[in-house]
C-alpha cells in the first residue's frame, strides 16, 4: 500500500478499500478464467470440426436403430371349407420380449455410483408373479445378455394375459413413484415388450388334416395339404415401424403396416369330409381293419374335391406325433435312417450296412431318428403321394378306349374260359380270370360287370399297345394330375416309361396291374367318364378371399383335355350301374339311390405274398351323377387270399354315399328335403362321433351287407348268383373266386417276364384265338 | 491512488455523504449535466444556458431536496443472469422432456420445477441485492455461517455413515437440498471476512494457516460424499487466498504444476492401461471414473455418459440441429438435464450455441470482476472474488468435464443444470454480489 492511513484503519474495522495487489490479483483470477473458457471453446470448436461427421454417424445409427428392430407381423390367412366353416385360423397372440439393455439404461448411476433406480429386481419379481417364470433362469437371461434389446422370453402370450401384466405394470410403477421410502421410491418395472404374433389353430383338430396341412407356429410355413402348396398365397408381407432420417437429418417415423395373407375357401364340404373319416375309422377300428386306407370324394361335373381322407390321421394343432406306428416300425425307420445318416456325416468313410446299425448308434438315437420318420410318414397324403396297382377298376378305361376306337362294339361278345395262355414258344403261362373255371360267353358289359380279365385281355389285344397306351394317357395315368396338394406322386415310370410296351404289360395292364397309379388319379379318371368325357383338373381351391373377405379369385374348373365321346360314357355309366346293381358290386347299393361303380381288387407285389389293394371306385346317383366316391383298403388285415375282397372297400363306399348325398340335398327316392331330416352326425364334430345312420337304420338291404359279403359266383351255368355269405366262410373256397390273382406260372414254375415285349409270331398267334372267341360269340 | 481508480470508487462509505461540502454540490450539479445522455456534444453556450437553468431551478427549490446518494445498480449482471436462465430453461425442457415424460409422466416436471426454484432463487437474490451486505461483516454472523454449514456437512456425513450409504442430501422439515452447496457460501463469507480483517497480512504464515484450516474443514468433510464439490470448495478457497494474498510465485508453481499434472495424466495413465493390458473394471467409483476418461475405448461402460456426450458435441457442428432437435437426449445420455445439459447446447446450437453461453457466463463472470474491483471494501470484494471463483470454476469444470478434459465428475453448470440447491445458492451468491454492486457509490 502506498499511503499507510488505510492501514491504520484497518485495525479495527478492516481494510476500506481495496488494495493494490487484489486489484492485480482479480484482473489475474478473471483473466485466467476466460482463458480458461476460451481454450474450452476451441476445444469445443476442434472436437466439432475433426467428428461432426463421424459423430453425427454414431448418433443417427444408434438412433436409428432404436426402431429397427420392430416387425408389425402379417397375418396368415384362414382357410374355410366351401360352406364357409373355418378349418384354420389364426390368432392374435403376443411375444414377451425382454430389453435387459433398457433395463441397465434406466438403473442409471449418478456422480457417486449410487443407483438412482432399480429396474432389474423389480423387473424380475413383477415377471415371476405374472406369469410365473423360473426366477433363476430369467435373472440368468437378463444378465447374461446385457446389451441386448431384444429376447423372445415367452412365445403365444394371451391377450388377456397381456393387458393383465401392462395394468399391473401401469399400477407398480405408479405406486413405487408415489412412495417415498427411500428404495421402493427407486424401483421401476421397465423393460418388458409385447410384441404382435398369430398363433395358428385349426378349430376341427384332425378334420381334413391331410388336405388342410399344418403351418409353423409363427405362419411363415405350410407342411403338407393347402397350407403347403398355397404358402404363399396364405403368407402376407410382414409390416415394420421403422425410422429414417429426411433430408434435415430429422427422425421421421414410418409405420408400414403388414399385408395380411388370402384366405382360401377349399372345396372340401366339411360334412363330407366328417362322413368319410367317421367310416374310415371305424373300419380301421373295425373286426378287420387294415394296413391303410383311403377315400376321396369329387364332383365328378368339375374335378373338385369334397372330401380326401385316409386312416392316417393327425392332429393339425399338435402335428408332432408318429401316429399309430408301433415300436418296433418306427425301429426299423430309424435302422434305415440311420445307414443314410451316416453317410451323410461320414461321407469319407464306407457306410454302414443297416446291420451294422446299433454298433454306431444308441437304441434312443435310432428311435430318434425314426421317430421322425414316422412323423413324415404320418403325414402323408395316401390320396396323393401314394401309388398302387389300381386293379379292375381300370377295367372300364380298357373297354372305353376299345369303343372310342371302334376296336369293339357295344354288342361284342367273348368266351371266357378261367385264363388267357401266353408262351415264348418254351413257356406257356396262364393268366387267370377272377373265375378259375370261366365266365363263359360275355359281353362287353359282362365283361364290367363280372369284372372278366379275359374279357379285357383280349380287348386290349385286339386295340394293340399303342392304343391301349393312348387312352391310358388320355385317362391320365402315368402323368401328374396337377392337383393343387403337394407331393403327388410321379407315376411316369412305374408302367409308363414306354408306349412300346409288351403282350404281357398290355394283357395285365387291362386290367390294372403291373401299373402304379394314385387315388387322385383313378378318381379324377372316373370323374371324366362319369361327366361325359371332360377330363378336369382335380382341385380342392375353390376360392382365394382377401385378407378382409373379399373374393379375389373365383377357381374355375380347368378342363384339361377331353377323353372319350359321351355315348362311351353312357354305355360305360351303364355297365357301372349294372355292376352294382345285377354284378361285383353288390356292396356297394345304397339304399334309395341308384348307383354306379366298379370294384377292384388288385394283388400287390411281391404277387407270393398274397396281399391286396381293395377298392372301389362308384357314383351316385347314376342319372345325373353329383359325387364320386373312391374307396380303397390297402392289406385289409386278414390272411392271404381272405383279404382280397372288394366288397370291403364298397361297404364303406356304401355308408358314405348313404349320408353325403343327403347332405348334398339329393334326398333318396320317396323323401323330398322337407320330410327329410339330416341326421346329427352329418355335423362334422371333433369327436367324430359314430351314431347309426338313417341310411343304416331300417335298412334291410343294408344289414344283409352289414353281415356279410356279397359275392360274385359263377354257377355251373355261368350265369351269376348272388349269395350271402358270413364272414368265416370268406376265407375258404368263394375267396379263390374273388381273387384277381391272375398270373400262373407253368409246371416247371418259371416266372412270367411281363417286361419283355412279346415276339411278333407269339402274337400273331394269339390274334386268331382272340378272334375265334370273337366269332363264335357272333355266332 | 491512480486515476483510474477515482471513477467511482474512491470515496465509499456512509459516513462521508452526510458531510459533503456546498461546493461539491455544486460539481455534483455539472457532473450529473455531463453525464446526462446527450445526442450529440453540446456546444458551449448550450452548455452555460443549461447551467443557468439549472442553478434557477436549484435556487427555487430550496432546501436541497436530494441528498441521498445515487446508488449503484448493477441491472447488466442481473438481466445477464436472467437471461441466461431463461435460457437455461429451453435447454432443460427441450432436452429432459422425453425422459420427464418416461419416467415421472409428466414432460415438464424438469421444466416445472428449475422453473419454480429458479425464480424463487431469482427473487431471493433480488431481495439481497437491495440488502446492505454489511451487516454480514462481522464475527458472529460470518462464523455463524460457516459453522452451521459445516454441521450440516456433518449431519449429512454422520446420516451418510449411519445408513451405509452416501449421500448428498439432507432433509429438513420435508425439503432435501445440499449441504455442499450451502457450505460453498458459507466458507466464501467467512474467507471474505476473514481477509478484510488481516488484509495485507494474509500473507503472515499464522493467518495463512488458519484460512487454509478453515478451508480444508468443509473439503474435509464433503470429500468423503462428493469429491467434485470438495474440489470446488478448495479451489474457491484457493482463488480467494491468491486475491487476498501478495504472493504470484507460490500459485503460479501450483497451477503450473496442477495444469502439468492435468494434460500429462491422461496420456500416461492411458499408456500404463493399454501395457498393463487391464480390461477389468476398478472396485472404486471414482477410479472407474478416471479410467472411463483415460481409455473409454477399453472402459466402455464407465465411458458411455461422457462419450454419449461427446457424441452429442460432435454432431452438432458450426450450427447445430437446431433447438429442440436434439437426438441424444432420448434416452442416450443420462442425467441429461443436469450435468451432461451442455452437450445438449452444443448438439441443438452447435459451436455458435456453446460460444454463446461460454461468452454469457464470462460477461456474467466480467461483471462480477467489475464489482469486486469496486467494491466500496475489501470485504465485498472478497465476497464477489469468491462468488466470481466458484462461477468461473464450475463453468470451466463442467465444460471440461462433457469435453472430456478431465474425468467425470458431477459439476453442474450454474443456471442452466437442473437442480434445486446448486440453483438456489448460484442466485443467492448473485445477490450477494449485486448487493455489494447496490453498495458502490457512483460519483467523481
Amino acid at each position: 500500500m502506498k499511503t499507510s492511513q488505510p492501514q491504520n484503519k484497518r485495525r479495527d474495522k478492516g481494510p476500506k478499500r481495496l488494495m493494490d495487489y487484489m486489484a492485480g490479483k482479480l484482473s489475474v483470477s478473471v483473466f485466467l478464467i476466460g482463458l480458461a473458457l476460451f481454450a474450452l471453446l476451441i476445444h469445443i470448436f476442434f472436437i466439432q470440426r475433426n467428428n461432426a461427421e463421424g459423430y453425427s454417424k454414431i448418433v443417427l445409427n444408434q438412433r436409428q436403430s432404436e426402431y429397427e428392430s420392430r416387425t408389425i407381423p402379417y397375418r396368415r390367412g384362414d382357410i374355410y371349407d366351401r360352406n364357409g366353416s373355418r378349418l384354420a385360423t389364426s390368432e392374435r397372440v403376443y411375444i414377451l420380449i425382454l430389453d435387459p439393455a433398457q433395463m441397465r439404461d434406466f438403473e442409471a448411476v449418478n456422480a457417486e455410483g449410487v443407483k438412482t433406480r432399480n429396474v432389474i429386481e423389480p423387473t424380475i419379481s413383477a415377471l415371476v408373479e405374472q406369469f410365473g417364470f423360473d426366477e433363476a433362469d430369467l435373472r440368468a437371461t437378463i444378465n447374461n445378455n446385457p446389451n441386448s434389446s431384444y429376447i423372445r422370453y415367452m412365445k403365444n402370450v394371451s391377450y388377456d394375459k397381456k393387458q393383465e401384466f401392462v395394468a399391473y405394470q401401469t399400477k407398480k410403477n405408479e405406486e413405487f413413484l408415489a412412495s417415498t421410502d427411500p428404495v421402493i421410491g427407486k424401483n421401476r418395472i421397465r423393460g418388458v415388450w409385447f410384441e404382435d404374433n398369430y398363433k395358428r389353430s385349426y378349430p376341427y383338430s384332425s378334420l381334413g388334416c391331410n388336405v388342410i396341412g399344418f403351418a409353423s407356429s409363427d405362419g411363415a410355413f405350410g407342411s403338407g395339404g393347402v397350407e403347403q402348396y398355397y404358402n404363399d398365397i396364405l403368407t402376407g408381407v410382414n409390416g415394420r415401424e421403422y425410422g429414417y432420417l429426411d433430408d434435415e437429418a430429422n427422425l421421421e417415423k414410418v409405420i408400414k403396416p403388414a399385408v395380411n395373407g388370402d384366405s382360401l375357401v377349399l372345396t372340401i364340404d366339411a360334412t363330407i369330409q366328417n362322413i368319410v373319416e367317421k367310416y374310415l375309422a371305424e373300419w380301421k377300428n373295425g373286426e378287420i381293419g387294415s394296413k391303410s386306407a383311403g377315400c376321396v370324394v369329387m364332383n365328378p361335373k368339375n374335378g373338385e374335391i369334397l372330401a380326401m381322407a385316409s386312416t392316417k390321421t393327425f392332429d393339425l394343432n399338435n402335428p408332432n406325433t408318429t401316429g399309430d406306428y408301433t415300436e418296433d416300425e418306427i425301429y426299423a425307420f430309424g435302422i434305415n435312417e440311420a445307414v443314410s445318416d451316416y453317410r451323410l456325416k461320414n461321407p469319407d468313410l464306407p457306410g454302414i450296412t443297416s446291420k451294422e446299425v446299433p454298433d454306431h448308434y444308441t437304441r434312443e438315437e435310432i428311435m430318434k431318428l425314426g421317430e421322425t420318420i414316422a412323423m413324415y410318414q404320418n403325414w402323408r397324403n395316401l390320396c396323393v403321394s401314394d401309388t398302387y396297382e389300381p386293379g379292375s377298376t381300370q377295367k372300364i378305361f380298357t373297354v372305353a378306349g376299345a369303343l372310342e376306337e371302334n376296336v369293339i362294339s357295344e354288342n361284342d361278345s367273348f368266351q371266357c374260359n378261367g385264363n388267357v395262355q401266353l408262351s415264348d414258344g418254351i413257356h406257356t403261362w396262364k393268366i387267370n380270370c377272377v373265375n378259375r373255371n370261366g365266365h363263359g360267353i360275355l359281353d362287353v358289359t359282362g365283361g364290367i360287370t363280372k369284372s372278366c380279365n379275359v374279357v379285357m385281355m383280349n380287348i386290349a389285344f385286339a386295340e394293340k399297345a399303342q392304343t391301349f397306351m393312348k387312352y391310358e394317357r388320355l385317362f391320365g395315368f402315368g402323368s401328374f394330375t396337377g392337383v393343387d396338394l403337394p407331393a403327388e406322386a410321379n407315376t411316369e415310370n412305374l408302367g409308363f416309361a414306354t408306349d412300346d410296351i409288351g403282350r404281357t404289360q398290355l394283357a395285365t395292364n387291362s386290367f390294372g396291374q403291373n401299373y402304379n397309379c394314385t387315388m387322385i388319379q383313378m378318381a379324377s379318371a372316373y370323374c371324366s367318364i362319369l361327366n361325359g368325357g371332360y377330363y378336369y383338373k382335380p382341385h380342392v381351391v375353390k376360392q382365394i378371399l382377401s385378407a378382409d373377405g373379399a373374393l379375389k379369385e373365383d377357381v374355375q374348373p380347368l378342363l384339361v383335355r377331353e377323353t372319350v365321346s359321351a355315348s362311351t360314357c353312357d354305355f360305360i355309366k351303364h355297365a357301372l350301374v349294372e355292376t352294382v346293381e345285377s354284378g361285383t358290386g353288390g356292396a356297394a347299393k345304397v339304399p334309395g339311390y341308384t348307383v354306379g361303380g366298379k370294384t377292384g381288387t388288385a394283388q400287390k407285389q411281391p404277387r407270393a405274398a398274397k396281399t391286396y389293394v381293395v377298392s372301389f371306385c362308384g357314383f351316385a346317383p347314376a342319372e345325373d351323377p353329383a359325387l364320386l366316391c373312391y374307396v380303397i383298403i390297402d392289406e385289409p388285415k386278414l390272411p392271404g387270399e381272405a383279404a382280397a375282397h372288394s366288397s370291403f372297400a364298397s361297404e364303406i363306399f356304401s355308408k358314405v354315399m348313404a349320408e353325403a348325398l343327403p347332405a348334398m340335398n339329393i334326398y333318396p327316392e320317396g323323401a323330398d328335403g322337407e320330410n327329410y331330416v339330416i341326421p346329427d352326425t352329418l355335423l362334422p364334430s371333433e369327436e367324430g362321433d359314430s351314431h347309426q345312420t338313417m341310411g343304416n337304420e331300417g335298412s334291410t338291404e343294408e344289414e344283409s351287407t352289414a353281415e356279410g359279403t356279397v359275392n360274385v359266383l359263377t354257377n355251373s351255368n355261368g350265369e351269376p348268383v348272388y349269395e350271402t355269405i358270413s364272414a368265416d366262410q370268406l376265407t375258404e373256397e368263394t375267396a379263390a373266386a374273388q381273387t384277381d390273382e391272375f398270373i400262373e406260372g407253368e409246371d416247371d414254375g418259371s416266372e412270367l417276364p411281363y417286361e419283355l415285349p412279346e415276339p411278333e409270331t407269339f402274337e400273331m398267334i394269339e390274334i386268331p384265338t382272340e378272334s375265334e372267341s370273337e366269332s363264335e360269340t357272333a355266332e | 491512488m491512480p486515476a483510474y481508480r477515482n471513477d467511482f470508487n474512491n470515496r465509499g462509505g456512509r459516513s462521508n455523504s452526510q458531510s459533503r461540502p456546498q461546493v461539491q454540490q455544486r460539481q455534483a450539479v455539472q457532473r450529473q449535466a455531463q453525464t446526462r445522455p446527450v445526442q450529440r456534444p453540446m456546444f458551449r453556450n448550450e452548455i452555460r444556458a443549461q447551467q443557468q437553468m439549472q442553478q434557477q431551478a436549484h435556487t427555487q427549490a430550496q432546501p436541497v431536496p436530494a441528498k441521498k446518494p445515487r446508488r449503484y445498480y448493477d441491472y447488466s449482471l442481473l438481466f445477464g443472469v436472467i437471461f441466461i436462465f431463461a435460457l437455461g430453461l429451453l435447454v432443460i425442457y427441450s432436452s429432459s422432456q422425453y425422459t420427464a415424460m418416461l419416467e415421472k409422466g409428466d414432460a415438464q416436471y424438469y421444466f416445472k420445477r428449475q422453473l419454480i426454484i429458479g425464480s424463487a432463487g431469482l427473487l431471493l437474490a433480488i431481495v439481497m441485492s437491495v440488502c446492505d451486505y454489511r451487516w454480514v461483516k462481522n464475527a458472529v454472523v460470518a462464523y455463524a455461517a460457516y459453522l452451521g454449514s459445516c454441521s450440516l456437512l456433518l449431519v449429512t456425513l454422520i446420516s451418510g455413515l449411519a445408513s451405509h450409504g452416501k449421500t448428498r442430501w439432507l432433509s429438513i422439515a420435508g425439503i432435501s437440498f445440499q449441504p455442499a452447496e450451502v457450505a460453498k457460501v458459507g466458507l466464501i463469507v467467512l474467507l471474505a471476512y476473514y481477509v478484510s480483517l488481516h488484509g495485507p497480512n494474509m500473507h503472515k504464515r499464522k493467518y495463512l494457516i488458519r484460512a487454509i484450516g478453515y478451508s480444508l474443514i468443509p473439503t474435509i468433510l464433503i470429500l468423503k460424499q462428493n469429491i467434485s464439490s470438495a474440489f470446488i470448495v478448495a479451489m474457491i478457497a484457493a482463488v480467494m487466498l491468491f486475491v487476498a494474498i501478495k504472493n504470484y510465485a507460490a500459485f503460479f508453481a501450483l497451477g503450473t504444476a496442477a495444469l502439468a499434472a492435468l494434460f500429462s495424466a491422461r496420456p500416461l495413465l492411458h499408456k500404463y492401461i493399454i501395457d498393463n493390458g487391464m480390461t477389468s473394471r476398478p472396485e472404486k467409483y471414482w477410479m472407474r471414473r478416471i479410467v472411463g476418461w483415460a481409455a473409454p475405448e477399453i472402459f466402455e461402460a464407465d465411458a458411455y455418459q461422457t462419450m454419449q456426450g461427446m457424441y452429442a458435441i460432435g454432431s452438432g457442428g458450426m450450427t447445430g440441429h437446431g433447438l429442440g432437435e436434439s437426438i441424444q437426449k432420448f434416452g442416450k445420455i443420462p442425467e441429461v438435464q443436469n450435468d451432461m445439459i451442455f452437450t445438449i447446447i452444443c448438439e441443438e446450437f452447435g459451436f455458435i450455441g456453446a460460444a454463446t453461453i461460454i461468452l454469457l457466463f464470462f460477461y456474467i463472470i466480467y461483471r462480477i470482476y467489475k464489482i469486486a474491483y469496486n467494491a466500496p471494501d475489501v470485504f465485498g470484494t472478497m465476497l464477489c472474488a469468491g462468488v466470481m471463483a466458484h462461477l468461473g470454476l464450475q463453468v470451466a469444470l463442467n465444460i471440461a468435464v462433457v469435453t472430456m478434459v478431465i474425468p467425470n465428475t458431477g459439476v453442474t453448470l450454474p443456471f442452466i443444470s437442473y437442480g434445486g440447491s446448486a440453483v438456489l445458492v448460484t442466485m443467492a451468491e448473485i445477490g450477494i454480489v449485486l448487493s455489494v454492486a447496490h453498495q458502490i457509490r457512483q460519483g467523481s
